[in-house]
C-alpha cells in the first residue's frame, strides 16, 4: 500500500478530494437544522414538484432521443439532399444555451410577441393572439432544454453508429432482416452505451438546470430549492433537495450499470472499420429526411439565432454599447487557464489511475459527475461556504486569509469551473486514454522509457486529438456558463452571458439579443472548427 | 522583470485588493443607467466604483460568508422585504445621514437602509370587460370576492413583489383576514400564474385574463416602445388602476440601500447614497428605469405622467416598507397553501 504512494497517487488523490467539495458541504447539511419550510413543503407542494421534475426529465429525455438518434440515423446511413450539411449543422445546437433558447420561445410565442408581429405584417391587424399557441409552462421548458442540449444524444449516437462493425451489419442482411429489423435488432442495441452516454448527460443537465425552469415558472425541485434559499432562508434544505437530486442521478447511473451488465459489448478494434456504403434515398424519402434534418436544424439553431438577429436589428444601439475586446479578453482569460489546469490535472489523475491501477482512486473519480449533475448556483455556494468554513475555523487563529483569495477573485472563479468541468475534461481524456494499449506502455519500459518519456513521446501524441477536443467543448461551456460566473466574479467583471443576465433580468430581452448572438457566433466557430473531430472520433 | 511580471500576474488573479479612494457595490439593480450615475459620481467626487451585480441572494449570501473580509460597501437592491432581512443578520451599519433622512420619507427607510426610488404594484384591467362599477373604489382586499372568479392573472408566489404585496396586507389585515383572502382570490385567478409582470399586462391586453396586478415600470417600459410598437399597442388597451384610493392607498415598494457593517469606505458609500438622492440623479432614475421618485418634488417620467399612471395618487404612506420583512415569510406560507404556484 505505501509503495503505492507516490506523486501520481497522490495528485489523483488531492484532484478528488477537490472535486469533491459541493458532495461534503451538501452532504453535511443532514448535520444541521432546517427550518418549517421542510414541513410546509411537504404538507403543500412537494409531490407537484416531485412529478413536476420527473416529467420534465421524461418529456426530455423522451425528445432528446428520438430527435437525438433519428437524425444520427438518418445521417449515418443514408445519402440525402444536404446530408453533408446537416452533418455538422445538426451540432451548431450546442452554441445555444437553454437560458436563451428559452427567452427566443417565450418572446416568440407570447401574446403581442413575435408570432403576433409576423401575421399582423402578413394578415393585417387582428387578436391573433388566441390562435398563436403558448409552449409555456412545462411544455416551454421541455422543448427548450430538448433543443440546446439533443446534441449530446445525436454525436455520442451518431459515432457509435458510424463505426459500427458493418459486419454485424451484413450478417443481419443475410440473415433477411428487414430495415426496421435490422435497425432495432442490431444497431440500436449496439449503440445502446453511446446512447445511455449521452441521455445521462441530458438527464444531469435537466435535472441541475434553474434558469429555463424558472423563466417558464415550472415549479420543480428546483422551485422549492429556491424557495427553500431565498425566502425561508434555510440553505440547509436547499443543500439536502440538491442532495436527494444528485442521489436520484446516481441511482439512474447505477440502474443503467446493472441492466447492462449482462450484455457485453466489443467496441470494434480499427481493423474492423468498413467503410459503409449509405444507402441512397430518392423521391419523397430523400425530401423527408432532408425536411426532418432540416426542421430540426431550423428549430434547434436558426430560431434562437434569427429572434435575438431580429431584435439586434431593431435595437442595434445595443450591439454598438458592447466593450467587446473587454468581453472577448475576459472569456479568453477564462477559457484559457480553466483549460490549463482542466487538462494538467485532467491528464495527471487519468496517467495516475493507469500507472497505479488503483481501483480506490477510479471510484473516487466517479464523484467528479457531481460537479455537473449539482445547479451551478448551489455548486458555487457550496464552494463559498466550504472556504468560508475553512477560513474561520480553522486558519483564522494563524492569521491567515484565504477568502480574500479564494472568493472573487479570477483564481477562485476557475477554481469552481474546474470543480463543475472536471468531469468533462477527464472523460474525454480518458476516452483517448482508452484507446492506447497497456501493452504500448509495457513495451516502452522493455525499452528502457522512463515513466515521463512514455507519457510524452507516446502517450501525448496519442491523446493531442482528445486533449483539443476536450478544450473545444470547454471553451464552449466557459462561453455559455451563467450562474457559477455570476455569483464568483470580482469586480467590474463581465461576460457575454452575465451581460445578457442583466439585460433580461431588466426584462429587456431586445437588449440581451446583443450579447446573445455573439456568444452564440463564437461558439458556432468553434464548433465549426472541431466539427470534423467531434464527428470522426479520435483514432 | 522576473518579479514584475510575478507581482503583475498575482495583482491579475486575486484583483480583490481595494484602493483608498474606493466604493465597491454589490447590486441587483442592472440598470444601464445605474451604471451612468455611478459614473457621473466618479467625475465629480473622483471616488472609483467598483460593482459586482447578480442575483440577491446569491449576492447576499457571497457577502455573509465572505464576513468581515467582504469588499462590499454598499449593497443595493430592490424590495424593501430583502433588505430589511439582509439587515436582521446584521449586516448593515446605520448609515442615515441628516440629508438622507431630510430627503426620504420615514415610510422608505429604516435605520439602516434607504430607499432610492419608488414603485407600486397596482391593477390593469380590460375597459371593455370590468365594469365602472366594478372597479369604482376597488381594494387589494376586493379581488377575493367571487364576482372575479376567473378573471384575475398574477405571477407566481414566488415572486419578491407577490410576498411583499401579501406582507403588506397581513400588516395591515391581520393573519387570520389575510389568509381568508389568499384562498379567496387564489380561486379567481385566470390561468395558472406564469410569466413576469409584463406577461399580466399582456394576457389582460389579449384577453386572457380581465385584470392583472403588476408593477407600475412593466408597464411604462412597454409604452415606451423599448419592447416594439405591437406591445405599445397592447399596453394601450389596458388601463392602469390605483387601488385604496380612499383608505391606506396603493402598496408601493422601494429599490435601496444599505451601507455594510464592515464597509471600509462607508463615507464614500453615504456620499453616493446623497448623490442618488439629488435632484439630477432622481430625474436620471425616473427618466430611464421608469420608477417613482423617492424624494418629493420630482416629476415622474413623461410616460408615466401622460398616462394615468400620473403622480397624483394616494401612495400606502400608512404601512412603512420595513415591515414587508417581518411577514414575506408568513405570507408565502399562506400562498403556498392555498395553493397559488
Amino acid at each position: 500500500m505505501i509503495k503505492k504512494i507516490n506523486i501520481w497517487y497522490l495528485s489523483s488523490l488531492i484532484i478528488s478530494v477537490v472535486v469533491a467539495i459541493p458532495i461534503l458541504v451538501i452532504f453535511s447539511s443532514f448535520f444541521e437544522n432546517t427550518s418549517e419550510y421542510r414541513i410546509i413543503l411537504r404538507e403543500t407542494f412537494l409531490v407537484d414538484y416531485i412529478f413536476n421534475s420527473l416529467i420534465l426529465l421524461i418529456g426530455v429525455m423522451s425528445l432528446t432521443s428520438v430527435i437525438g438518434i433519428v437524425c444520427s440515423y438518418l445521417i449515418s446511413f443514408y445519402d440525402f439532399i444536404g446530408v453533408n450539411f446537416f452533418k455538422w449543422a445538426l451540432i451548431l445546437s450546442f452554441a445555444i444555451p437553454a437560458y436563451i433558447y428559452s427567452y427566443s420561445l417565450s418572446a416568440f410565442f407570447e401574446n403581442y410577441g413575435t408570432a403576433y408581429s409576423i401575421l399582423k405584417g402578413i394578415f393585417g391587424e387582428a387578436n391573433y393572439n388566441h390562435y398563436i399557441p403558448k409552449p409555456d409552462g412545462i411544455l416551454g421548458a421541455i422543448i427548450a432544454l430538448s433543443f440546446s442540449i439533443f446534441g449530446y444524444v445525436y454525436v455520442l449516437t451518431g459515432l457509435s453508429f458510424r463505426y459500427q462493425s458493418q459486419n454485424l451489419i451484413d450478417l443481419g442482411k443475410n440473415l433477411g432482416f428487414s430495415k426496421k429489423k435490422t435497425f432495432f435488432k442490431i444497431i440500436l442495441p449496439a449503440a445502446r452505451p453511446s446512447i445511455v452516454a449521452g441521455l445521462s448527460l441530458v438527464a444531469m443537465e435537466t435535472l441541475s438546470d434553474f434558469g429555463s425552469v424558472s423563466f417558464f415558472g415550472v415549479s420543480t425541485l428546483t422551485t422549492g430549492i429556491y424557495n427553500a434559499w431565498i425566502t425561508f432562508d434555510d440553505l440547509t434544505l436547499a443543500y439536502r433537495l440538491s442532495f436527494y437530486l444528485l442521489i436520484f442521478i446516481f441511482g439512474l447511473l447505477i440502474l443503467e450499470n446493472i441492466s447492462r451488465k449482462k450484455a457485453q459489448y466489443h467496441s470494434p478494434t480499427k481493423d474492423s472499420f468498413e467503410i459503409k456504403n449509405k444507402i441512397k434515398l430518392f423521391g419523397y424519402k430523400s425530401a423527408f429526411a432532408f425536411i426532418f434534418c432540416f426542421f430540426i436544424f431550423f428549430i434547434s439553431f436558426m430560431f434562437p439565432l434569427l429572434q435575438m438577429g431580429y431584435w439586434t436589428y431593431l435595437f442595434p444601439k445595443y450591439l454598438f454599447e458592447l466593450n467587446l475586446i473587454n468581453l472577448i479578453s475576459n472569456t479568453l482569460i477564462l477559457v484559457f487557464f480553466s483549460c490549463c489546469l482542466l487538462i494538467t490535472f485532467g491528464i495527471l489523475s487519468n496517467y495516475g489511475n493507469r500507472i497505479t491501477k488503483s481501483k480506490f482512486l477510479q471510484s473516487l473519480t466517479t464523484f467528479s459527475i457531481s460537479g455537473y449533475a449539482i445547479p451551478g448556483v448551489i455548486l458555487a455556494i457550496a464552494y463559498i461556504s466550504f472556504i468560508s468554513f475553512l477560513d474561520e475555523n480553522l486558519l483564522q487563529s494563524k492569521n491567515y486569509n484565504i477568502k480574500s483569495l479564494f472568493i472573487g477573485t479570477i483564481f477562485g472563479l476557475i477554481i469552481v469551473y474546474f470543480i463543475r468541468f472536471y468531469s468533462l475534461a477527464n472523460n474525454g481524456i480518458k476516452s483517448g486514454y482508452l484507446k492506447i494499449n497497456y501493452s504500448i506502455d509495457e513495451s516502452a519500459y522493455l525499452l528502457g522509457y522512463s515513466k515521463i518519456k512514455t507519457f510524452n513521446k507516446i502517450h501525448l501524441p496519442y491523446l493531442k486529438n482528445s486533449i483539443f477536443l476536450v478544450i473545444i467543448l470547454l471553451l464552449i461551456e466557459i462561453v455559455k456558463e451563467l450562474p457559477i460566473t455570476l455569483i464568483m466574479r470580482p469586480f467590474n467583471f463581465d461576460t457575454f452571458a452575465t451581460i445578457a443576465y442583466a439585460y433580461a433580468s431588466q426584462d429587456l430581452l431586445e437588449a440581451a439579443a446583443a450579447p446573445a448572438i455573439i456568444l452564440i457566433l463564437i461558439s458556432s466557430v468553434f464548433i465549426l472548427i472541431t466539427s470534423r473531430f467531434i464527428l470522426k472520433d479520435q483514432t | 522583470m522576473k518579479k514584475i511580471l510575478i507581482i503583475s500576474c498575482f495583482l491579475f488573479f486575486f484583483p480583490n485588493f481595494t484602493f483608498a479612494n474606493e466604493l465597491n457595490i454589490f447590486t441587483s439593480r442592472h440598470y444601464d443607467s445605474d451604471i451612468q450615475l455611478y459614473e457621473k459620481f466618479t467625475s465629480i467626487t473622483g471616488i472609483k466604483i467598483n460593482i459586482i451585480s447578480g442575483e440577491d441572494a446569491a449576492l447576499e449570501k457571497r457577502m455573509i460568508e465572505e464576513g468581515k473580509d467582504t469588499k462590499a460597501d454598499l449593497y443595493i437592491t430592490a424590495d424593501a422585504g430583502r433588505l430589511g432581512l439582509f439587515d436582521k443578520k446584521g449586516m448593515f451599519q446605520n448609515s442615515i445621514s441628516p440629508i438622507i433622512k431630510a430627503k426620504v420619507p420615514e415610510n422608505f427607510r429604516s435605520d439602516n437602509w434607504t430607499g432610492i426610488a419608488k414603485r407600486a404594484r397596482i391593477i390593469f384591467y380590460a375597459k371593455d370587460r370590468v365594469s365602472s362599477d366594478e372597479i369604482k373604489n376597488l381594494r387589494y382586499e376586493d379581488l377575493s370576492k367571487p364576482n372575479w372568479k376567473n378573471r384575475i392573472t398574477i405571477r407566481q408566489s414566488n415572486s419578491i413583489y407577490n410576498q411583499s404585496l401579501v406582507a403588506s396586507l397581513i400588516s395591515n389585515n391581520g393573519i387570520a383576514k389575510t389568509e381568508e383572502w389568499v384562498n379567496g382570490f387564489v380561486k379567481n385567478f385566470a390561468r395558472d400564474p406564469q410569466d413576469n409582470d409584463r406577461g399580466q399586462i399582456l394576457a389582460v391586453a389579449s384577453g386572457e385574463a380581465d385584470l392583472a396586478i403588476a408593477n407600475t415600470y412593466y408597464y411604462a417600459l412597454m409604452l415606451s416602445g423599448q419592447k416594439g410598437k405591437d406591445q405599445q399597442e397592447a399596453a394601450k388597451k389596458v388601463t392602469p388602476f390605483f387601488p385604496n384610493q380612499n383608505d391606506r392607498g396603493a402598496h408601493m415598494n422601494i429599490s435601496g440601500a444599505g451601507v455594510l457593517k464592515t464597509s471600509k469606505n462607508h463615507e464614500n458609500a453615504i456620499k453616493l447614497l446623497e448623490f442618488l438622492l439629488t435632484k439630477e440623479s432622481q430625474e436620471h432614475i425616473v427618466n430611464n428605469t421608469f420608477e417613482y421618485p423617492i424624494v418629493e418634488n420630482i416629476e415622474p417620467n413623461k410616460l408615466i405622467k401622460n398616462t394615468s399612471l400620473g403622480n397624483n395618487f394616494i401612495q400606502d404612506l400608512k404601512t412603512p416598507v420595513k415591515e414587508y420583512s417581518i411577514f414575506q415569510e408568513e405570507a408565502l406560507k399562506l400562498m403556498l397553501k392555498a395553493g397559488w404556484k
